[in-house]
């Protein structure tokens, strides 16, 4: 009996059978589609989290103004500034790894041309060499430049979105618009960066295509904080190359340590570092994932092998016919697991099916990033057969080993 | 010979126990020959069948059927035997329910590897030729028991095997029924097929040209072949050419 016989004999069967394949069924689909929904929202964040770290760029280094705990502040003896410009210029001058500094100020202002106020701006002070730590090129006109930083001028770079929403598609380069009280000229506008929002991923960022770049000596001298003149909220390193990321943060630390009199009022967030923390935190949850899909497949299998022993007593009469007319106990061994591997197999083209619309509904209801991997459905579709394989061996075995004669004299 | 039984011993374990179902059985059938095989229950005659079907092995002695010595094969090659030398018919007839009458005919052309469309014209062949052409779209659950049986001749005869061995074919039918089945069989015999008949109705046997009785596992008579005219030398039914 060649296998494309079998195929259709067992499709034949298992369609004569539709209410019990499918009940049958059931263990494989739905532990297959756990599988693959499970993998897609794992999948998805983990894309995201790449793309956001990729964003912040994996050879940088930022340091974060920290909130000072209630015994820092109770503390006269510590007082410390909290991250500031001057930090910013020490770590460029004293971090040889480092091929780029800049500190990054955020302004509450509100950015408007005339009755056009678009909402969600964030005005941003950064030097001029911000657009190259953050890969981030002007697409028209320019970034801020040296000497703007240096004059402290009143010029501004536009993200994409607020271009668009100021100016639609007129030229904005040479134009003035208003931040805060203050006119500043356009002189160059971003390009358009991908962003998407992230739900899962671990480092939260802002859409870049909302900001509003003026140099940091202007932001520092025209929105000045009176309490913390020279404050900024972050310092971006660029660091010349990845393998020199851990030495240089450690210079980072030490620097900043001295420079704040030991006041833990900043913290150093390494993408790597965070990249790797994300891959264990995903490999966990794989690791979970994983058991509770490879259970709910193990009692699907089960709940096959027990309908397939089942069958094959009640289609025991049948065997010893089949024999009796030629079948080998191979051929009737063949013909019961060709049944189960379809059982499992059909289940779990099902279950991916099933999977994929689960996570399309996640991320259609939930907003998470699912992502179905290619990978995911290889192997459920492997895993699934071999469930067919390793349950229905026995059963298959019971039906090859009757006896044919007293096959033939069962009622 | 078709047909050639030495000494045959068959030896069932029963937990401690050992019973001799067959103590020493030798028997030689012809090419061509119709024989009935008869004897009470416990006579050893349907144990007898099952070897010279190759649905079991003897414990000792010799088996050749059509050249081969059967009691030595593996389970792929004696099943191989018996789907093509030898053509079953049952006393409760044993068609699959599930299957169509035509699917239950092609069903010994399926394990004999033969092609889809040369096993469906092979199967309406035969059909026709036992007179049910017209059903065999049917279930077999639509059809009478004298159908059934003729379906099951007709499975039987689909891969021309040279032995056909049948089991009370007509214990279950009633006996206007049984005769038409036995015209059957007397024609095919007519056609040169080797007929086996294993029963236990006298009725039955004198269909047949030779009975071989069988009391507590051992051959009690022959009357031996009765064959008047030698026959052609007959391999394979040759039965569906002349119907």
């Amino acid at each position: 009996m060649d296998v494309r016989e079998m195929l259709s004999s067992g499709v034949k069967n298992l369609v004569r059978h539709k209410l019990r394949t499918l009940l049958t069924m059931f263990g494989v689909i739905f532990g297959v589609a756990a599988v693959i929904s499970m993998m897609s929202i794992g999948e998805g964040a983990r894309r995201e989290t790449l793309e956001q770290i990729r964003l912040l760029g994996t050879n940088n280094i930022r340091i974060k103004k920290a909130e000072k705990t209630v015994e820092q502040q109770e503390n006269e003896e510590t007082v410390s500034e909290g991250l500031c410009w001057q930090d910013a210029r020490d770590l460029a001058d004293k971090v040889p790894y480092a091929s780029a500094v800049s500190p990054i100020k955020f302004i509450e202002a509100e950015v408007y041309l005339g009755a056009k106020r678009p909402e969600g701006i964030k005005v941003v002070g950064v030097n001029d060499m911000y657009d190259e730590i953050t890969n981030a090129r002007a697409s028209s006109g320019r970034f801020i430049s040296y000497l703007d930083e240096k004059t402290a001028a009143r010029v501004c770079v536009l993200g994409s979105e607020v271009h668009r929403e100021i100016f639609g598609i007129g030229e904005a380069i040479g134009k003035s618009l208003k931040i805060g009280e203050e006119n500043f000229e356009v002189v160059g506008v971003m390009g358009q960066k991908n962003f998407k929002e992230g739900k899962t991923a671990a480092i939260k960022l802002r859409n870049i295509n909302r900001d509003v770049y003026i140099p940091a000596a202007t932001a520092l001298k025209r929105f000045t904080d009176d309490d913390y003149p020279d404050q900024v909220e972050e310092i971006a390193v660029q660091v010349r190359n990845a393998a020199f990321v851990v030495p240089a943060a450690v210079l980072v630390r030490r620097v900043l340590e001295r420079r704040h009199y030991g006041v833990k009022d900043y913290e150093v967030l390494i993408p790597d570092e965070l990249l790797a923390q994300s891959q264990r935190t995903q490999r966990i949850f794989n690791i979970v994932m994983g058991s509770i899909a490879a259970l709910s497949l193990l009692v699907g299998g089960i709940g096959i092998m027990n309908i397939m022993l089942a069958t094959v007593t009640e289609r025991t009469k049948e065997i010893g016919i089949r024999r009796a007319l030629g079948a080998s106990q191979r051929d009737i061994l063949g013909q019961f697991l060709n049944e189960t591997v379809l059982i499992a197999v059909s289940g779990g083209i099902i279950g991916i099916l099933l999977g994929a619309g689960m996570a399309l509904a996640i991320n259609l209801f939930a907003k998470w990033d699912t992502v179905v991997s290619p990978i995911s459905v290889l192997v459920s579709f492997g895993i699934s057969g071999t469930v067919g394989v390793v349950f229905g061996l026995y059963p298959a075995q019971q039906a090859a080993r009757k006896d044919p004669i007293v096959a033939l004299r069962f009622e | 010979m078709l047909i050639d039984v030495q000494d045959m011993r068959r030896v069932y374990r029963m937990g401690d126990n050992e019973v001799a179902a067959l103590k020493g059985v030798s028997l030689q059938i012809d090419y061509g020959e119709f024989v009935t095989i008869m004897g009470p229950s416990g006579s050893g005659k349907s144990t007898l069948m099952h070897i010279l079907g190759c649905l079991d092995r003897p414990t000792t002695g010799r088996y050749l059927l059509d050249g081969t010595a059967a009691e030595t094969l593996l389970d792929v090659e004696m099943s191989r035997l018996r789907n093509r030398k030898v053509g079953f018919i049952f006393q409760s007839f044993n068609l699959i329910p599930q299957l169509t009458v035509v699917e239950n005919v092609e069903l010994p052309l399926v394990y004999a590897a033969v092609p889809r469309e040369e096993r469906r014209d092979r199967a309406q062949k035969v059909l026709d030729a036992v007179g049910l052409g017209h059903r065999h779209e049917h279930r077999p659950t639509e059809l009478s028991g004298g159908e059934c049986q003729r379906v099951a001749i007709a499975r039987s005869l689909v891969n021309a095997p040279p032995l056909i061995l049948a089991d009370e074919p007509t214990g279950n039918l009633d006996s206007a029924t049984g005769i038409e089945i036995l015209r059957i069989f007397e024609k095919l015999h007519q056609g040169g097929t080797t007929l086996v008949l294993v029963t236990h109705d006298p009725e039955v046997a004198k269909w047949s040209e030779r009975v071989i009785s069988m009391r507590d596992g051992v051959v009690e008579r022959d009357t031996g072949s009765r064959k008047s005219a030698p026959r052609p030398a007959v391999t394979g039914t040759g039965w569906r050419e002349e119907a």
